[in-house]
């Protein structure tokens, strides 16, 4: 059991932008840097290391330990497909913790965009950092090797994430009966919110850009019924954390951020670009859902804040129900007429998100969780003690004070 | 430009029958039950006789969307175009686009019926298209 053992000792950040100066090395360095600062913790001290597995991440163990100048790693780990990992980095480092595989363990992502691959491009890196592919000369045919059920979806053009969350998106509104209007209604409700958000976050790569209904609707239509605005940043930054025993980060600092609960979840299909599921409906498997509100000995309603992964403004529209806040099929009503702000029942993506913030893979949403239980946050919830923050197909984490 | 498939031992079945204008999915030897995409052996009952059952080329449009923005140099040129899961008739899903009619005409649940789209010499895509009457 990992309730309330562990604790987020630290956390730290990059600027986000366009295009940084440096390498996705040079900026995990710097994520982690702030990180252990923040809690306290010589660098030479850590012991642990917990990383999405590449292709997506590209920084490696060795490098940030000769960086760092960590005397030893006793536990290292990797989490695969993508932003499904951003549950289990917490949930693997948490169990190395618990079961005294490591005593400090630094989790980390590092993106670089504009260096390596662009995830909205398929040929320019690609979704799953598939450096090469269709990189052919303009007459040449572009060749699909066979990876994940790639070779039978590429040739159609669905190549990216955009795009099939559009699919998505699309099978949500036939099966509840929504009108066009109404998914963008629902779609453009969440863009807004966060935009908002955005604008009170200093750290926000959209701070200084508003975003109301007229330019949502008014935005080139991507892949319908996702617009411009209905999808993620493509950006550089990093972020880390350092967890620790709860009892080790009490010594660190007043406020340590404790992890009630951590999955991750597999099942035939339900890998986060996995088009082949039984239903496309289910992002966040409810088996799934039952065992993080149990790990944690929480229910939905006792959640202060939530941070929703959000490669779409989909996703956090389906979220919501996932995760049993709002029944399903009415989330689209709701977003809408309650709304998902900072007087609203449940504020979602307080830091702009992945729409407006920057895109970190979901562990910009970690931090943004830590910043609110500490008190911190650009758009604090007052009085926040629990916060959730979900990925894709059934990893998330609910964190408290 | 076409973005072709490399066909691999398990997939070069199915592409060589698209070319010779059948639509196949794997069917399990043993227990009878056919499924797409390809698998090495039998998800229900792990048998490793797997052959290969053409469908009925006939199914229903299970999720779309047009798209409007080229993801890759190799679509600049195909924008707009429909990506669609259909659900054959047999049961199985497949990836797949829309031709044969506008984009804008392609709605949830529309009955769609296959065709054959040589790409290159090698290659022929199975799209679909509206089903006749319909």
């Amino acid at each position: 059991m990992i309730r309330r053992e562990v604790a987020v000792a630290g956390i730290g950040q990059t600027e986000y932008g366009k295009a940084l100066p440096g390498t996705a090395w040079d900026l995990a360095i710097e994520a982690a840097a702030r990180a252990l600062a923040d809690a306290g913790i010589d660098p030479a001290d850590v012991d642990g290391m917990c990383r999405f597995a590449p292709p997506f991440e590209t920084v490696s163990e060795p490098m940030l330990v000769r960086a760092l100048g960590i005397r030893e790693l006793t536990f290292f780990a990797e989490a695969p497909l993508g932003g499904e990992a951003l549950g289990a980095v917490i949930a693997h480092g948490a169990a190395a913790i618990t079961a005294g595989l490591a005593r400090v363990v630094l989790v980390y992502r590092a993106i670089s965009q504009s260096k390596g691959g662009r995830f909205g491009r398929a040929d320019r890196g690609g979704p799953a950092g598939l450096a090469g592919a269709g990189q052919a000369g303009a007459a040449a045919d572009v060749v699909v090797a066979e990876e994940e059920n790639r070779s039978f979806a590429w040739p159609y053009g669905l190549m990216s994430p955009g795009q099939l969350f559009a699919l998505w998106a699309r099978r949500y509104a036939s099966v509840y009966g929504l009108s066009d209007e109404d998914l963008t209604r629902a779609l453009g409700s969440i863009a807004i919110t966060q935009r908002r958000y955005a604008n009170a976050n200093p750290a926000a790569m959209m701070r200084d850009r508003k975003l109301d209904w007229e330019t949502y609707r008014n935005a080139r239509m991507i892949s319908e019924p996702l617009r411009l605005f209905d999808l993620c940043l493509e950006n550089d930054g990093a972020c880390a954390l350092v967890l620790t025993s709860a009892a080790m980060a009490r010594t660190l600092r007043d406020d340590p951020v404790y992890v009630l609960s951590a999955t991750q979840t597999l099942s035939p299909y339900r890998e986060p670009m996995g088009i082949y599921t039984d239903d496309l409906i289910e992002l966040f498997p409810p088996a799934a859902a039952e065992r993080l509100f149990d790990g944690a000995g929480l229910a939905s309603g006792d959640i202060d804040v939530a941070e929703f992964y959000d490669a779409t403004s989909f996703m956090p529209l389906r979220s919501l129900e996932s995760y049993g806040f709002v029944p399903d099929g009415q989330a689209w009503r709701y977003v809408a007429d309650v709304g998902t702000g900072p007087d609203s029942p449940l504020p979602v993506n307080t830091h702009g998100g992945h729409l407006s913030e920057a895109y970190l893979h979901g562990m910009n949403g970690v931090l943004e969780a830590v910043r609110q239980l500490r008190g911190t946050a650009c758009n604090q919830v007052a009085g926040a003690e629990t916060a959730l923050v979900g990925a894709p197909a059934g990893s998330a984490v609910i964190l408290a004070r | 430009m076409a973005i072709i498939p490399a066909f691999t031992e398990l997939t070069r079945p199915y592409w060589e029958s698209a070319r010779a204008g059948r639509l196949v999915v794997q069917q399990c030897r043993s227990c009878g039950r056919i499924w797409h995409p390809p698998l090495p052996a039998c998800p229900h009952c792990h048998g490793t006789g797997i052959g290969w059952r053409e469908v009925s080329g006939g199914g229903t449009v299970y999720s779309y969307t047009v798209v409007r923005h080229a993801t890759h140099a190799a679509l600049a040129d195909r924008v707009p175009y429909v990506i669609a899961i259909v659900q054959l008739a047999e049961g199985p899903r497949i990836v797949t686009g829309i031709t044969g009619c506008a984009p804008s005409d392609v709605r949830a649940g529309m009955p769609v019926r296959v065709r054959f789209d040589a790409v290159t010499e090698e290659v022929t895509l199975p799209y679909f298209e509206p089903a006749p009457g319909d």
